[in-house]
């Protein structure tokens, strides 16, 4: 067993390198949200106007909540009616089956720049416009792909027999649903929430050619700053997002297990 | 061990549950988009008040200059290469994930891998500047850590891209690994060993195979939008950032060609479906 | 006898309520961010003078803006276009004619952007020159003992590696052609301006596209010298302190003029008036150049009512620079095409 120790202390070391790879630039990027040069220029030089200017800054945190609200929305609206997708995929086959699993690609293949200006078009014309509703509408269009491919992973990996054992024990096809597959398929369904929300509040083409002054989400924003005169108040408030979102991961890991665990 | 649903009444009762997403993303996606083909095939944009005609040229362009072909196939090694790392570095540490750790630290170091999603992509791209360049983190680091000097500066180069890339790219492989990883039974892994398999055969027999759904779809989701990605390689790349993607975007912003962007984007669509349509059995059979 | 009198004056107050509210009204504006027309002060200084409340929107190209405009007919007020794509508005029907005698300002226009054939068409003027200014090269003053005087510094081999040039097609081909020896706007030799630019490229360490990029770069001295707008390389040194100066090669230097024009079906052209105007007031462009940093002024008593000192008025103003500067002038989208397409081979043969 000596060898599984090994292995298995390898492998931890080999997480820690990875999740320094990961962090190295977040933790660059809130560092520089404390140095005094707007153009990331050592020496470091302590300061925390960043963070007070960002509370002046009314379109940066106008933007920010419209990113969340859709984020949280488009979200909730992904998880629905792709886990539902994946579920019909999973367990019916018709014809057009192959077809409909194909169309899952092209939001993710074509460049989100094509979409987006696609999207505009196709909105100006209809009369939906552009704005924090046309957006959400896209939003939701391009993270669905991502759920409905992730659950359907996750579906593979489920053994038909337990769908089918249950229901020779009465069970009707909700009551399947609810209480043997969902459970199974519950990490699936949260990696597609985390995914939906990710592509959602990251989400920078599409949006920008959707939104409107005032009506904006935060990368726009930012994108909008660097082209004009970046400050580290982008700095500030990217940190920001990252230590809330760890604090409420963090805390939801602690009274939810998602991890599966039978 | 096809892990397929069972055939049933079919579409009529699939169709409740396919009904809301497909929808969706008929009138947000494929609706917009046919109407991007259809501009594909045409001259002129009608919006621009210029006499219009239906042409094949924005199609023939691609097949009439080598430049549309060479960055075609500069960004799918692009994406191939993204990918490749991406499941190099991404596959181990899922499997420790799903297989070593347990408990709280698993769900803890778990969110630790996705949060980065939710930093801002442009910020990451510029921190990522501070640390490659000369002068940077990584100069710096080394150059403190070893005894003679070197110069380290991968900023505006191919690596540069690649790094960013896979930085960005590789919490999707981890996920989808681990979903897939994690619904191994161990049991099983326990029975290959106790007849007697090396951890190398029981890794290959049993592990890779159970867990290919989970590769397959990770590479599907990196590769894809790799080949199409523009910003990375335009900040990173420096003179060497020139890709299909940035291409495509200078008809959009730098001249007002959307029929030639439209139709090298559907060019990009087209080969990438056939690449995934030859793949995927490929890795199934390989399963 | 009350009841009609009271009734006449509830309708005049009504009527004056009304036309007053019409007057103060929306202008809606599209122009490049953090340029001008959405610095806080001056917004608040026009709505306070004139009752008109504004709504600014930006784009981050020519072709965004064009798209924007041909996508929301009737929304924008003022846009804010680059007097070599003036001529491809009007064609599209865009932008309408413009009464000039109700700006105040425009009879103080410098005589030769006022007349430019770019803005007037059919005798009439569909562009008030707002502000002018070049594209020349600017240097990190660390690297440079002397400054340069000729273009040719790019291709200086001292600077392997530490030379940037905007990722713009139409100017990096102008940029050529000036190195070249030949007009911007009449390029005989393609060849040669395709040859010059292979040779650079190998100098290039990155192409920059906005201020920031060039400004963050020269921060951490990773570059010597490159191509820069004269208003931003100001910038760069009076605002944020960095060690950079322009240099206007004796080769000579792209030079661009930026003006306002009215979209058609615009729904406040009074207020539109009122904001051109204001934008074109030496008022606003002196307190525009001391603290944020702009290009010249095309109105005269603009440029004169700053400082003697100031970059605008010596170093732009200098006859000896308006000898060898050329502006832009119009160029087709075919011809627009055929630039993007070298530009983008030039692109993908480096390595």
């Amino acid at each position: 067993m000596m060898t599984t120790r090994v292995l298995e202390g390898l492998g931890r070391f080999y997480i820690g390198l990875l999740l320094t790879f990961l962090y190295l630039p977040i933790i660059i990027m809130a560092l520089m949200s404390l140095n005094v040069s707007p153009f990331y220029q050592l020496p470091f030089e302590w300061t925390t106007e960043w963070y007070a200017s960002l509370w002046q800054n009314d379109q940066l945190i106008a933007a920010t909540w419209n990113s969340l609200e859709i984020a949280v929305i488009t979200t909730i609206i992904c998880v629905v009616l792709g886990s539902a997708a994946s579920l019909a995929l999973y367990r019916y086959d018709f014809r057009g089956k192959k077809f409909l699993q194909a169309l899952l690609f092209p939001p993710i293949a074509i460049p989100w720049l094509i979409t987006g200006t696609a999207m505009l078009i196709f909105f100006f014309g209809v009369g939906i416009g552009r704005g924090l509703f046309a957006i959400l509408l896209g939003h939701v269009a391009l993270a669905l792909p991502y759920v409905i491919v992730v659950v359907s992973a996750r579906l593979q990996t489920f053994a038909p027999e337990l769908e089918e054992a249950a229901r020779s024990l009465g069970a009707n096809q909700w009551q399947v649903t609810m209480r043997v597959t969902l459970p199974w398929i519950m990490p699936g369904v949260i990696a597609g929430g985390l995914f939906a929300f990710a592509v959602s509040f990251d989400q920078f083409v599409v949006s920008y050619f959707l939104s409107t002054p005032g009506q904006t989400t935060l990368p726009v924003e930012i994108y909008a700053a660097i082209r004009k005169g970046f400050t580290p108040e982008i700095n500030a408030v990217s940190t920001i997002i990252i230590v809330v979102s760890m604090a409420l991961m963090l805390l939801t890991a602690r009274f939810f297990k998602f991890g599966g665990e039978k | 061990m096809a892990a397929q649903g069972t055939s049933r009444s079919g579409l009529s009762s699939a169709l409740p549950l396919l009904a809301p997403a497909y929808l969706w993303l008929t009138a947000a996606i494929f609706l917009p988009l046919s109407a991007m083909v259809f501009f594909s095939f045409m001259t002129d944009l009608p919006l621009s008040g210029k006499p219009w005609a239906f042409t094949l040229g924005n199609y023939a362009a691609f097949f009439s200059q080598s430049l549309y072909l060479t960055l075609l196939l500069a960004s799918l090694r692009l994406g191939l290469e993204v990918t490749l790392w991406c499941v190099i570095i991404g596959y181990p540490a899922a499997y420790v994930l799903a297989k070593v750790l347990k408990g709280r630290s698993r769900e803890a170091i778990f969110l630790l891998v996705i949060l980065p999603f939710w930093s801002n992509g442009l910020v990451r791209i510029f921190s990522w500047a501070m640390v490659l360049r000369e002068g940077g983190i990584l100069d710096t680091a080394l150059n403190a850590v070893l005894p003679f000097k070197i110069n380290i500066d991968l900023m505006y180069s191919y690596p540069a891209v690649i790094i960013g890339l896979v930085h960005s790219y590789v919490p999707y492989m981890v996920l989808t690994c681990y979903l897939t990883l994690q619904a191994i039974d161990d049991s099983l892994i326990e029975a290959g060993r106790s007849l007697g398999a090396s951890r190398l055969q029981v890794l290959k027999r049993v592990i890779i195979p159970l867990s290919m759904p989970g590769l397959v779809a990770g590479a599907a989701l990196i590769f894809v939008p790799v080949v199409g990605s523009f910003m990375e390689p335009r900040i990173l790349g420096g003179r060497t950032g020139t890709f299909y993607g940035t291409i495509i975007e200078d008809q959009f912003v730098a001249v007002f060609n959307w029929p030639l962007g439209a139709a090298l984007s559907f060019i990009l669509l087209a080969v990438v479906l056939v690449i995934l349509a030859v793949a995927s059995p490929v890795l199934k059979r390989a399963a | 006898m009350r009841m009609p009198r009271l009734t006449a004056f509830l309708t005049a107050t009504s009527v004056i309520a009304s036309v007053l509210a019409a007057s103060a009204g929306e202008v809606h504006v599209l122009n490049w961010k953090g340029y001008g027309a959405d610095e806080p002060w001056a917004v608040e200084a026009f709505e306070k003078a004139t009752g008109n409340k504004v709504i600014n929107d930006f784009f981050n190209s020519e072709q965004e803006m064009l798209t924007k405009i041909r996508t929301n007919p009737g929304l924008y007020d003022v846009v804010m276009i680059n007097a070599a794509f003036n001529d491809q508005a009007m064609a599209e029907k865009l932008i309408q004619p413009i009464d000039v005698s109700k700006l105040s300002n425009y009879a103080n226009i410098s005589p030769d952007k006022a007349s430019s054939p770019m803005l007037d068409h059919d005798g009439k003027v569909y562009g008030v020159p707002w502000v002018w200014g070049l594209t020349a090269l600017a240097i990190n003053e660390k690297s440079f003992d002397k400054p340069p005087t000729s273009i040719a510094e790019m291709w200086n081999a001292a600077h392997k590696g530490r030379v940037v040039i905007r990722d713009d097609a139409v100017e990096a081909v102008q940029f050529g052609a000036i190195a070249t020896g030949q007009n911007i706007n009449d390029i005989k030799d393609m060849e040669a301006v395709k040859a010059k630019l292979t040779s650079l490229m190998p100098q290039i360490k990155t192409f920059w596209s906005s201020e920031n990029d060039w400004n963050q770069m020269v921060a951490s001295n990773q570059i010597d010298i490159g191509t820069y707008w004269s208003g931003s390389a100001d910038r760069a040194k009076t605002h944020f302190k960095l060690p950079v100066s322009l240099v206007i090669p004796q080769e000579g230097a792209v030079a661009w003029l930026d003006a306002f024009s009215i979209p058609a079906g615009s729904k406040n052209v009074e207020g539109a008036e009122a904001f051109i105007n204001y934008m074109i007031d030496p008022k606003f462009y002196v307190e525009w150049v001391t603290k944020v940093g702009a290009p010249v002024s095309a109105n005269t008593k603009a440029v004169e009512a700053l400082p003697e000192d100031a970059f605008n008025r010596k170093v732009m103003g200098d006859p000896e620079v308006a000898k060898r500067i050329q502006f832009q002038a119009p160029i087709t989208d075919k011809q627009r095409e055929a630039y993007l397409a070298l530009w983008q081979q030039l692109k993908v043969d480096v390595k």
